[in-house]
């Protein structure tokens, strides 16, 4: 075979293996294809098992660098990260999950204190989002918790076994149960019309609230055939990502329940994951930021739009 | 008219047992041997047959040389020319033996291997049973057995059989293949008005608990049959530190919930647990009771059971990838756990108990430490230049479906990860 012929087809094969994803895209499916990965900061300190990173549509990453005690801010703009700006607070010991409030503010989960911790678009502590208005608020402790474009915050009390609904203040408006076959609830997050969803990491069994309801229901029967220890669930578009800590991977539900899918596997090359953490998807910017906590680092894929 | 009803009566009596015994031979007159012929002809090929028949305990099939009821003598789809596959060719006669809703089933049995416990042929021992008395049953419960025998303090149904609590071959009112659920199993013997009952348990309504919960049912070292692990309010009798007094109307109720209850003695060991960078889960929930049980235990620490059991409730995953992979790894397989990780709490990456991963690994593999490979801080891993090389750079400590915990199918894959050069 002439040398030109042997190119030409083995740049084909090329061509239509990049391609995959894409069509993966096209068919109505989602596809995580690794960009770029977060390693250091702006002073090129490492990253050290972070667990927590949020997102905004226009670019902004937070990362909650917890090995090394601290936020790093980040820009997103054209598919290149930049900055790396450290963010130290003597309240946060132990940043776990880290959200970014429609108005710029940052709210974190403190592992240690189990506290969340308001941050201001300044950097500076801006207290702590504690509950008001039940009468058992000294007894919740957040294990997760989401934030929804109109500022609500819905707080995964896991010894009080419900999540609650409250303002920036913490005044708490409602609260929904979580049943005790609903075994170890590990997050929650909301979706536009209100519904709350939540997983139960040692059944891999999805839960859903809708809006106003007083109690969770199954919403999917285990999962554990599909996935090994879900601990993380973010809702995008129609769809429930789930990171699989165990499994090294994300699993994809419909929010009808139905299983679409799984995206990743375990590696420590770029592109692969190894026990990975918190998931922040941003759809109109067609990326997703992945706290890959003992790879020490956070990586970006694109999704497409 | 007196002798009709008799005869119909006899003939009523005699039912079951003609049907027993055509169930016993279904396929037999479709061989059309001769008269005579019936278990003649196999013994004389299988003479070996005529000292199994000599045995005390012969199987009615056998007896009546009713070879064809359980094998057939031309060709078979299964081992050992039967006419059909291990348990299912005894249930055409004993399809009784479980119940039909049954609560908890005997393994062998719901696998089908009635010969496990059973000859089918002869045997010493009643019910064609392949060992004697509890022998059998220690065949494969042998550390219960063993346990049982070196027990201090013994409980009399075991050494009168194992089938005083258990049956045999499924419950259909009890778990743990037990004939009753406790505590009505117990009740049965001892009675709980009896003085001597009541004082043994300070006067606490314990009736209706779950005696198992404090008592080995096989025997212990400790007086009363406790576990030989015993919380020390137990131990000193002291039931009335954690609950309610034993004249309250609630006198089983705790004076306060986990972790509150606990804290009273434990407080300082909580709260080391919860000075660490990464708490487990039933910790922070304040749900001591999720893996320790607050009275007495056969495990060390109070265990519910042991780790696979009390980790695994919440870990099946991690269990599982132990039990599927070609290399075991002991401290997994064995069920200690706590060997590389902390249940409560830790500073360390994976909750490990060592300050790092080679440290943990060196605590059995001490040769890693000088392993031809580098590894430690001063290595980049060629992968990620956030991370060194270190064990489980190349290991996944509960087991792959590779030999020898790795996560891809050749060595040659995994070493090509960091070695590019040498791909092919």
């Amino acid at each position: 075979m002439p040398v030109s012929r042997a190119f030409g087809k083995s740049l084909l094969l090329l061509v239509a293996l990049a391609a995959l994803p894409r069509a993966a895209r096209a068919e109505g499916g989602v596809a995580f294809v690794h960009d770029a990965t977060i390693y250091q900061d702006a002073k090129e300190g490492a990253l050290k098992a972070p667990q927590g990173v949020a997102c905004t549509e226009n670019g902004n990453v937070v990362v909650a660098d917890t090995g090394n005690q601290r936020l790093l801010m980040y820009a997103f703009k054209d598919g290149r990260i930049a900055g790396g700006t450290e963010l130290k607070l003597t309240q946060l010991t132990r940043p776990i999950r880290v959200q970014i409030t429609s108005k710029g503010d940052v709210l974190v989960l403190d592992g240690k204190t189990r506290k969340i911790v308001k941050v201001g678009a300044n950097g500076q502590f801006a207290g702590t989002l504690d509950p008001k208005g039940i009468d058992d608020a000294a007894s919740v402790v957040p294990a997760a918790f989401k934030v929804d474009g109109n500022g609500n915050v819905y707080v995964l009390d896991a010894p009080g076994r419900r999540v609650l609904l409250m303002d920036s203040s913490g005044a708490v408006s409602g609260q929904v149960a979580i049943p005790p076959e609903a075994g170890t609830i590990t997050d929650v997050d909301v979706d536009v019309a209100g519904t709350l969803y939540a997983i139960d990491a040692v059944s891999a069994t999805i839960w859903s609230a809708e809006k106003n309801a007083k109690t969770f229901k199954a919403l999917t029967k285990s999962m554990k055939d599909r996935m090994s220890f879900p601990t993380y669930l973010a809702f995008s578009r129609g769809r429930l990502f789930l990171v699989d800590q165990n499994g090294n991977g994300i699993a994809i539900v419909g929010v009808d329940g139905s299983y679409q899918g799984r995206q990743l596997s375990i590696g420590w090359n770029d592109g692969l994951v190894y026990y990975p953490a918190q998931l922040c998807l941003a759809p109109e910017l067609g990326y997703a930021f992945l706290a890959d906590r003992y790879n020490n680092r956070v990586q970006v894929f694109s999704t497409g739009k | 008219m007196t002798k009709r009803i008799v005869l119909l009566v006899l003939c009523l009596a005699a039912a079951p047992a003609a049907r027993a015994a055509s169930a016993a031979q279904p396929s037999f007159a479709a061989f059309k041997l001769k008269p005579g012929a019936e278990g003649k002809m196999c013994l004389d090929c299988h003479p070996q047959f005529e000292d199994v028949l000599k045995k005390p305990f012969v199987h009615t099939p056998v007896r009546s040389r009713q070879c064809a009821g359980c094998h057939n003598p031309h060709a078979s789809s299964h081992g050992k020319f039967l006419a059909a596959e291990g348990g299912a060719v005894c249930q055409k006669c004993h399809a009784g033996v479980v119940p039909a809703a049954v609560k908890s089933a005997h393994k062998p049995v719901a696998d089908g291997k009635c010969s496990t416990c059973h000859d089918p042929h002869a045997s010493g021992f009643k019910f064609n049973l392949v060992k004697g008395g509890n022998d059998l049953c220690a065949s494969c419960h042998k550390q219960i057995a063993e346990d049982a025998a070196k027990a201090k303090f013994k409980h009399k149904p075991v050494a009168d059989g194992c089938t005083s609590c258990h049956e045999p071959h499924g419950s259909a009112k009890g778990s743990d293949l037990l004939s009753a659920d406790v505590p009505a199993l117990c009740v049965n013997c001892h009675k709980t008005d009896r003085q001597v009952f009541v004082k043994a348990h300070m006067g606490y309504p314990v009736a209706k608990a779950d005696c198992t919960s404090c008592h080995d049912p096989h025997g212990s070292d400790r007086r009363g049959m406790l576990f030989n692990t015993v919380h020390p309010p137990v131990a000193k009798a002291n039931c009335a530190q954690c609950h309610e007094a034993a004249t309250s109307p609630n006198a089983l109720k705790t004076k306060s919930t986990s972790p509150q209850l606990c804290k009273g003695c434990h407080a300082q060991t909580l709260q080391a647990m919860m000075d660490k960078g990464w708490v487990h889960r039933p910790v922070a929930d304040g749900s001591c009771l999720a893996c320790h049980g607050p009275h007495a235990a056969k495990q060390k620490g109070l265990l519910r059971a042991d780790m696979n059991q009390v980790c695994g409730k919440c870990h099946e995953d991690t269990i599982k990838r132990q039990a599927l992979s070609p290399t075991p790894h002991e401290p997994v397989k064995n069920g200690q756990c706590t060997k590389c990780h902390d249940p409560h709490s830790s500073d360390q990456q994976l909750a490990l108990v060592k300050a790092d991963v080679v440290e943990t690994c060196g605590t059995c593999h001490d040769w890693l430490k000088h392993s031809s490979h580098p590894m430690g801080e001063k290595y980049a891993d060629p992968r990620n230049k956030n991370l060194t090389v270190q064990c489980l750079s190349c290991h996944r400590s509960h087991g792959t479906e590779y030999k020898h915990l790795i996560p891809y199918a050749t060595q040659s894959d995994l070493c090509t990860k960091c070695h590019e050069k040498f791909r092919r």
